[in-house]
């Protein structure tokens, strides 16, 4: 181990202390989210962040919450810092979610920040973002795909202060209640971020007691230049040079066409420019993705090359330059349509690892599932409104040395799954199935996590049913001669009366009481040649009803009795020399 | 710091000092030869602590090593040597807790037993899809734990009810002869049943454990999910059953083998389990539900603290345990230990702050809420990538131990480093058993921090004590701050071989200004096993909006628990008289995801009063409440609690003061108090020559099992229990 510590004019000691110090203040405050918000989608799927910011507006710090949202902060905090300084004062509390000009990522994601004052100056900020219910719009829920402009999405909010000094904002409380289906859950969902934000600003003010806020400075600057310097060092380790990947969203409605994601990856040195040049333009619907999550998931797939103790403050963001063309679905002008936005952030994920594969094969992950699915379900039931709002994952692709995983969130998430039992108890639905699915798992040297099944049947007059999924015709990619992962699919009623819906219908789907929607999503992507994985792992997918004997024999030239599970090793032999001498 | 090194021609350690000094043996006279005494047992990773308490007052102390092959080979060889130190009579064992690692090995070793599952049609995958969350961010090369049953294992019954029990499609027996026929082939020893929306009707799932059960014998361990945990949320119900079936054969035929083999040696007191929830039970209701005992080591030492807490009417105390291998810390108030049910066994740290959830198995029983890192005193300091020094969670183990034990280890240790600053005698601990060589110590420490990060070798090992502190500060915010307790409104008990080490540090960090070190730290949580109570919790599913629910309902439903509970406790044998119900409610608001526990205080559970203790508890933990906003009642539960003469304060002072303290040589030696204080020459007594007057730190106390280290700024006195009590400067 080198002394690659702290900078040199710092204590190592002290600045160990400050590190933990700040990142338990940041999961403190992701646990004050997590057990008093009230909605389904922010306290049991988890979608939400917490950070905290220097008095720059620099992450120092991250909750453990989503990867692919941390990366997002920095945008809206450049904005808050450049257009509120001087302006903020003690007791402020900054509110934003329009990604046309305030930084944010789709209209359900709302920012809550608060600055961080310590004897009359600003020291830092305590920063909380989560996916709402519902922000009015279309669709319940506020996710239609079908949405052509974002004036369709719902209420759209500027940074603006939700507590001015001290003083609650009623104007715009009273606004936000009047714009949402589930003014509970949203106004719930907001008290949640506010008491996080006030953990966040406690904590952070008894580490200024302890160290002087003139003290504690250089400690978060030196917190920032060691990210920095061991990101470079990670990035001086891949081989320089220009490397290419495109993948694919399959496309929208009825009759899709595919949309493109072009990275070009040019690794110099220390540095590293990811180029989205080449991606399809924006598209008149839902799924165009605005920058800051672009971003984001950008710093989050080149942050996975590294080693896990890198500090995760914004320091490790700086060698990275991520260029994506305005007007494209990955830098959408005002007013593209972006509530489904995920679904491509999440590809850029994966376009980056495609290409990176090309540089550093043993660090890299083959294709997920894709990112999370996302449905919905809405209507009536006794005269009141109900919503469900489910965000599916996941399944991993296989690594270098090891299988995919399944039942797992998608790296660059961290979701969680909703109980069976709560959704009915809740709900006018049944969850017929949640299950694994056999021989979805891309094959290879190391196996693709195998896909899920979740099929839901409705137990209310009618519902309303919008759905944003992907990976149909263009499923997980492989890697080293891994097969892809199963497609996706989403059926309704299975059986001879099915009917085969798009990954991204266009409109909302009405499904009576009765009637059963399926969704099944894309297997993990394999690693490696499927022939010269071990046949006892074979064998052992089979019995576990992970692999049938059919798949074990064709894909993988492993003979596995299906009843004993036994390898029959000469055949195994014979099958894979069969090949061997085809080529 | 460990004390002891493992020596196998060495197998018992009397903790000599107060033990010896303090328990004159008295001519035993007809009189005495009555005297029943009882015994708690600990077992730990690497020793078994035992102590003996006689219904005269006598006590006595011992540490055995441990022996995995069968942990009652110690136990026995334990009792016999204190017996016979003690002379005491088999016969005259009148009582026997016990708190055992048996059932988390048998998960961190994957030794359980081979188990089958088997769930509604449609869902046998739940257990293996878990909740999908990832404990760590960036990782690409993560592992998830393996499901303890894997998926062939795994079978489905075809039925099916709804979320208020309604039957929408009837039990097919066949499905489950079926399944029981493929168990039987699949030769399981166990088997765990969970249906769904059993914990609102579980007649499918009781039907379905009698159909196994007369087809599959009494050979195989069978587990009713809906039994053991009658409450919403299928995977964690699921998996919580799932590990009870997993233990389940383990932990009967540990404890059977057990029984069997104190009665052959004439012991016929019955065995009483300590549990995770700080509770005991007997090793009947144990073998039933051995997923309810895997945290009870860490709860005996907590179980301990709130005693202590009693006696002292002290109404909030963290307790501290630093062992060999890791730190445990927990909350006590009003004399009770705070409890949650969010439990993940496996999951190798549990900061407690259920935000690093997947990393091992979920057990959603009561359990008291400990925070638990892997920082011992035999805890290996590495640098990581970064330059940032790490104690723990490798440990070097009782072998080869820490550099300066000599016994091969080069690792340097958190011990290491305390002998580095002078904390830790540079010559010999344990009574001078156990030699220690100044030079290892300081060798490893160089190597391992000094020379890397550049720094003087007093500043790198006063690091290494900075770093460990910071990392249990971080656990004890997770069951304080992040409860929404302030710690400074607590009181700080240090026990365990470490506890007293760094307990000042914790103390600044937090500015709690009041550390307790209990005497015999080493043993305080075996001795806590002794003043255990028994205590269950019987709990109702209910899932409904608060104010729909008529008040009587209300009553009739917690008299229907309060009546279980009592016919329950009786039917072990215990008197109702002795038997204390309390009444509690976990409650959300309508659309929140986790429930707070109210207590519900006397027998007037009106819902108004009801919520207004929800409102009040939820300001109190989140900072804010919400009086218009519906609430929902999940869960009605009754704590039943047996009170008996080992409740008894009195004998526990009388313990505590029997310990005594020993005086040491008086004496002196430079220790290291980071760059503010420097190296100061240090006065190193016994616990005997404090009293009452305080005396200014620096000071380091030295006991048989541990060291106590009283910084600059701190001072400390003997308590008229015997406890040192420290108060801290902010």
């Amino acid at each position: 181990v080198t002394a690659d510590a702290a900078p040199s004019r710092l204590d190592p000691i002290t600045f160990e202390v400050i590190k933990h110090a700040l990142s338990s203040i940041a999961d403190e405050m992701a646990l004050v989210v997590m057990r008093s918000a009230y909605s389904a989608v922010v306290r049991d799927s988890m979608d939400y962040s917490t950070a905290l910011c220097d008095r720059n507006g620099e992450i120092v710090a991250q909750g453990l919450t989503l990867a692919v949202q941390l990366g997002a902060f920095p945008d809206g905090m450049r904005r808050i810092v450049r257009e509120f300084a001087g302006a903020t004062r003690p007791g402020d509390v900054f509110l934003f979610n329009d990604p046309y000009g305030s930084g944010g990522q789709h209209l359900p994601d709302i920012y809550v920040i608060k600055p961080i004052f310590a004897e009359g100056s600003l020291e830092g900020y305590a920063c909380t973002m989560a996916h709402h219910s519902d922000v009015g719009g279309i669709a319940p829920g506020s996710v239609a795909m079908h949405a052509t402009e974002i004036h369709q999405e719902g209420l759209c909010l500027p940074t603006l202060k939700l507590y001015d000094a001290g003083k609650p904002n009623e104007t715009l409380f009273r606004i936000i209640e009047k714009n949402t289906r589930q003014p509970v859950h949203v106004l719930g969902d907001l008290r949640a971020q506010l008491a996080a934000c006030a953990v966040g600003e406690r904590g952070f003010l008894k580490l200024i007691a302890r160290h002087g806020a003139a003290g504690l400075r250089p400690y978060l600057a030196g917190l920032q230049e060691q990210a920095e310097r061991l990101m470079r060092a990670v990035i001086r380790d891949i081989p320089d040079g220009t490397y290419r990947f495109a993948d694919h969203i399959d496309g929208i409605g009825e009759t899709p066409v595919p949309l493109t994601i072009q990275v070009e990856i040019v690794v110099a040195g220390d540095s590293i420019v990811v180029d989205f040049a080449g991606t399809s333009p924006q598209v008149k619907a839902a799924i165009n993705c605005p920058v800051a999550m672009v971003n984001s998931c950008t710093y989050c797939a080149i942050r996975c090359m590294a080693p896990a103790d890198i500090p995760n403050c914004e320091g490790y963001m700086r060698p990275v330059t991520v260029r994506a063309p305005a007007g494209s679905i990955l830098n959408p002008v005002y007013p593209a349509a972006c509530a489904a936005r995920g679904v491509m952030g999440y590809r850029v994920f994966d376009a980056i690892m495609g290409a990176l594969a090309q540089a550093a094969p043993e660090r890299v992950i083959a294709a997920g599932e894709g990112g999370p699915t996302l449905l919905t379900f809405g209507g009536w039931q006794d005269g009141r409104p109900f919503v469900l709002t489910e965000v599916m994952v996941g399944t991993w692709g296989a690594r270098a040395r090891r299988d995919g995983i399944e039942g797992i969130s998608n790296p660059a998430a961290n979701l969680s799954n909703q109980p069976v039992e709560l959704i009915e108890a809740e709900l006018p639905l049944e969850v017929v199935q949640y299950a694994m699915v056999a021989d979805s798992g891309g094959a290879g040297e190391r196996r693709g996590g195998l896909a899920f099944l979740r099929e839901y049947r409705v137990l209310a007059e009618e519902a309303v049913c919008t759905l944003r999924s992907d990976r149909r015709d263009h499923p997980p990619y492989g890697i080293a001669g891994g097969r892809p992962g199963g497609p996706s699919s989403n059926v309704v009623d299975p059986g001879p009366n099915r009917r085969i819906l798009p990954t991204m219908p266009m409109e909302a789907i009405r499904l009576k009481r009765g009637q059963v929607f399926r969704h099944v999503s894309a297997g993990g992507g394999g690693y490696g040649d499927p022939y010269r994985r071990q046949p006892a792992s074979v064998a052992d997918d089979v019995r576990n009803g992970k692999v049938s004997a059919t798949a074990a024999r064709e894909v993988y030239g492993v003979a596995v009795d299906p009843e004993t599970f036994a390898v029959d090793d000469a055949a195994t032999r014979r099958l894979r020399e069969r090949r061997e001498a085809a080529e | 710091v460990l004390l002891i090194e493992f020596d196998p021609n060495l197998r018992f350690l009397p903790i000599g000092g107060y033990a010896l000094n303090s328990t004159a043996r008295q001519p035993r006279d007809e009189s005495q030869a009555m005297d029943t005494v009882r015994f708690g047992v600990d077992i730990g990773g690497t020793f078994t602590d035992l102590v003996m308490l006689g219904q005269d007052g006598r006590v006595e102390t011992c540490k055995v090593s441990s022996t995995p092959g069968d942990y009652g080979d110690g136990i026995l060889a334990g009792i016999d040597d204190v017996r016979r130190r003690q002379d005491v009579d088999a016969s005259a064992v009148a009582d026997l807790v016990h708190a055992s690692t048996v059932a988390t090995n048998a998960i961190l070793e994957h030794r359980g037993a081979r188990t089958a599952l088997v769930t509604t049609k449609g869902f046998r995958d739940v257990l293996e899809m878990r909740r999908l969350r990832i404990p760590v961010l960036y990782d690409l090369q993560y592992e998830k734990p393996p499901p303890l049953v894997p998926r062939h294992l795994r079978f489905e019954v075809d039925e099916r009810l709804g979320p208020r029990g309604e039957v929408w499609r009837p039990l097919d027996e066949a499905s489950v002869e079926a399944a029981a026929e493929a168990i039987r082939e699949a030769e399981a020893d166990a088997v765990a049943v969970a249906l769904l929306h059993a914990h609102t009707d579980p007649s499918h799932e009781r039907r379905v454990v009698a159909l196994l059960r007369r087809r599959l014998g009494d050979r195989v361990y069978i587990t009713g999910a809906a039994d053991i945990l009658p409450q919403i949320r299928e995977y964690e119900r699921t998996s919580t059953a799932t590990v009870n079936a997993y233990v389940g054969p383990v932990v009967s035929r540990y404890l059977s083998s057990l029984t069997r083999r104190l009665k052959a040696n004439g012991i016929a007191a019955p065995l009483a389990i300590m549990q995770s929830n700080g509770g005991i039970m007997t090793a009947e209701a144990a073998t039933l539900r051995p997923a309810s005992i895997v945290e009870s080591g860490p709860a005996a030492g907590v179980i301990a603290a709130a005693r202590l807490a009693r006696v002292l009417d002290l109404p909030n105390v963290i307790s501290f345990d630093m062992g060999g291998t890791t730190a445990k810390t927990a909350i006590v108030e009003g004399g009770e230990p705070a409890k949650t049910t969010e439990y993940e066994v496996g999951a190798g740290i549990n900061l407690s702050s259920r935000l690093v959830k997947g990393g091992g198995y979920p057990i959603k029983l009561p359990f008291i809420d400990v925070s638990e890192i892997g920082a011992g005193g035999g805890s290996i300091v590495t640098l990581d990538s970064t330059g940032g020094i790490k104690v723990g969670p490798l440990s070097a183990g009782a072998v080869p131990g820490p550099a300066c034990y000599g016994l091969g280890g080069r690792d340097a240790t958190f011990t290491d480093a305390m002998v580095v600053l002078g904390y830790v005698n540079p010559a010999a601990i344990a009574g001078g058993r156990v030699a220690i060589d100044a030079a290892r110590a300081r060798q490893a420490v160089e190597r391992a921090v000094a020379v890397p990060l550049g720094l003087s070798l007093s500043d790198a090992a006063f690091g290494v004590y900075a770093i460990a502190v910071a990392s249990m500060t971080r656990a004890v915010k997770a069951v304080t701050t992040y409860r929404g307790r302030d710690p400074r409104d607590f009181v700080l008990t240090a026990f365990g071989g470490n506890g007293p080490v760094a307990a000042v540090g914790v103390a600044q960090a937090l500015e709690i200004s009041r550390v307790l070190v209990p005497p015999a730290p080493g043993v305080f949580s075996a001795f806590g096993l002794l003043f255990s109570e028994v205590e269950h919790e019987f709990v109702a599913s209910r899932f409904r909006r608060l104010d729909g629910i008529p008040e009587r309902d209300l009553a009739q439903s917690f008299a229907d628990l309060e009546a279980r509970a009592v016919a329950a406790l009786t039917a072990d044998g215990y008197a109702p008289g002795s038997i204390r119900l309390r009444r509690a409610a976990d409650l959300r608001y309508a659309g929140q995801a986790y429930e707070l526990t109210v207590p519900i205080a006397g027998d007037r559970a009106s819902p108004v009063a009801v919520a207004e203790a929800f409102h009040d508890e939820h300001r109190r933990t989140y900072g804010h409440r919400s009086d218009r906003d519906p609430i929902d009642l999940i869960t009605l539960k009754v704590l039943a609690r047996v009170e008996n003469r080992t409740t008894d304060d009195d004998a526990f002072v009388g313990a505590l003061r029997h310990f005594g303290g020993g005086s040491g040589q008086r004496r002196s030696r430079p220790a290291y108090f980071g760059r503010d204080h420097g190296t100061l020459e240090t006065p190193v007594i016994g616990r005997g020559d404090l009293d009452a007057m305080a005396r200014e730190g620096p000071l380091i106390v030295e006991e048989y099992d541990a060291t106590t280290v009283i910084p600059p700024g701190a001072r400390g006195r003997l308590d008229g229990f015997g406890n040192i009590d420290i108060e801290v400067s902010p």
